[in-house]
């Protein structure tokens, strides 16, 4: 027999998960235009925007669930997790939007990398991590999860170096504090997807890891 | 951590169905332990057991040890009636007696034990009123019947009886069932207070109180003790599965 809480802890699942695909879709639009030199600012903004207008649903929600049902356990997890997890995504639109803004304002939508390959490489990677994250969410996958762990280590390598090799870059460099800041947004998106995996294990083990 | 009373290897039979199973569980000392689980899943047996009052009722037998302070309640040379007094006990109905004052009847206990110094008993009455809150309510009416009290006052009145002849260790079976909300939050609010004095055990069908009041909690399922553990550990992340469907109304 379902329970009155399931129908509500099935809305916030649905929400949680359409947040999850504007979050991605909106940083692979950010990520693109950043590389390819192309204006996406209005079309990621608009994105970003519904994530914030969906995190206080999210919110909302899930409080109105805890008044209402007075949730333990599982349920309890479930909901402190995604009420954390709406708050990952709603970053994940956030950092987006910044890059967005700071390719668009700094570098004048010059096609984004000063360097070499590896700050592509780094982009690839968080979008990568983001897409896990997002999977993981959608089937409550502790094992997917804990594999964020290892990218997220290959990224705070290739933000160093990067950064190391900007420190060595003449000043005069139009894109560099593009470059620089965009860096370091999408090093903070891959801090986010290892804390929706960390929040996902908690759903389903109630074991608390860092995944960083 | 100090353990008031320790539980072991405890079987319980209603003639002959056996109700609880190879019982074990130490209860801390000056905390809250509730005990949870489906309707005839045995926890009241299980406190009945805890102060000897199973065995009276009819067909009612017990096998294997309950240690209260270390000594076993249920060996030979031990007066069951010393026991019930060392771990009082209030049932889900309040149940004052109707004939007596509200005086007398938290008096009437230690009347029992012998006690009839008026100047004492003023003051074991007066005690036991406040540590219920209840004095401010029926100080200039201590003369009137337990009866005339609201609901919520009863319960408190019946538990200030318990108080009054000093016992280690409060049983209470389900004591706001007949209660509406509010009373039934003073008597939470009560059972936190008594237990940085007393151990208290409360079997309880309602898994929030048992979440509200207790420090450990114990989930009993067909006469076993499925899991026993810390109130934060049982509600946050129990480790049966068994558990987890219980509380969380999956089955019940």
């Amino acid at each position: 027999m379902s329970r009155l809480l399931d129908a509500g802890l099935e809305n916030l699942s649905t929400t949680l998960i359409k947040m999850g695909e504007i979050a991605e879709n909106a940083v692979v639009t950010s990520i693109e235009g950043f590389l390819n030199g192309i204006d996406v600012i209005n079309k990621v903004r608009s994105l970003s925007e519904a994530l914030v207008s969906m995190r206080r649903k999210v919110e909302d929600d899930a409080f109105e669930l805890i008044a209402r049902y007075q949730p333990v356990a599982s349920d309890l997890r479930i909901l402190k997790s995604y009420m954390k997890i709406a708050y990952d995504l709603e970053r994940y639109g956030r950092y987006a939007l910044d890059i967005s803004f700071d390719h668009k304002t700094f570098a004048k939508l010059e096609k984004g990398v000063l360097v070499d390959y590896k700050l592509e490489q780094l982009a690839e990677k968080v979008a990568k991590m983001v897409h896990m994250s997002i999977t993981a969410l959608k089937g409550h996958d502790a094992k997917l999860s804990k594999k964020l762990a290892g990218i997220e280590n290959e990224v705070d390598e290739l933000y160093m170096n990067v950064l190391k090799q900007f420190s060595r870059m003449p000043i005069r460099t139009k894109s560099l504090i593009s470059n620089v800041l965009v860096v370091r947004y999408l090093e903070r998106i891959a801090d986010h997807a290892t804390y929706i995996g960390e929040s996902l294990v908690y759903i389903a083990t109630g074991e608390r890891v860092i995944l960083r | 951590m100090s353990y008031k009373i320790e539980i072991e290897d405890l079987n319980a039979w209603f003639n002959a169905k056996k109700v609880l199973k190879d019982i074990y569980m130490k209860i801390p000392e000056k905390a809250v332990t509730a005990i949870i689980g489906p309707s005839g899943c045995g926890k009241t047996t299980l406190i009945r057991c805890i102060n000897r009052m199973h065995e009276l009722s009819p067909g009612g037998k017990v096998s294997g040890r309950v240690l209260l302070n270390g000594e076993n309640i249920y060996a030979k040379d031990v007066d069951p009636v010393i026991i019930r007094r060392k771990v009082g006990m209030v049932f889900q109905k309040p149940n004052p007696f109707p004939m007596m004052s509200v005086y007398d009847n938290v008096a009437a206990g230690l009347k029992l034990t012998g006690l009839n110094d008026k100047s004492k008993l003023d003051e074991i009455v007066e005690k036991s009123l406040k540590l219920t809150s209840l004095w401010e309510e029926v100080k200039n009416e201590l003369h009137k019947s337990g009866a005339s009290l609201s609901g919520g006052q009863q319960q408190r009145l019946c538990i200030a009886r318990a108080l009054a002849v000093e016992p280690e260790v409060i049983l209470m079976d389900e004591p706001t069932s007949a209660l509406d909300p509010l009373a039934s939050a003073k008597i939470e609010q009560l059972i936190r207070r008594l237990s940085k004095k007393y151990t208290i055990i409360i079997v309880t069908h309602n898994m929030q109180q048992a979440a509200r009041v207790s420090d450990f909690t114990g989930f009993l399922y067909l006469g076993e003790l499925v899991e026993f553990d810390e109130t934060k550990k049982i509600f946050e992340n129990p480790k049966t599965e068994l558990t987890e469907k219980y509380i969380t109304g999956e089955f019940g």
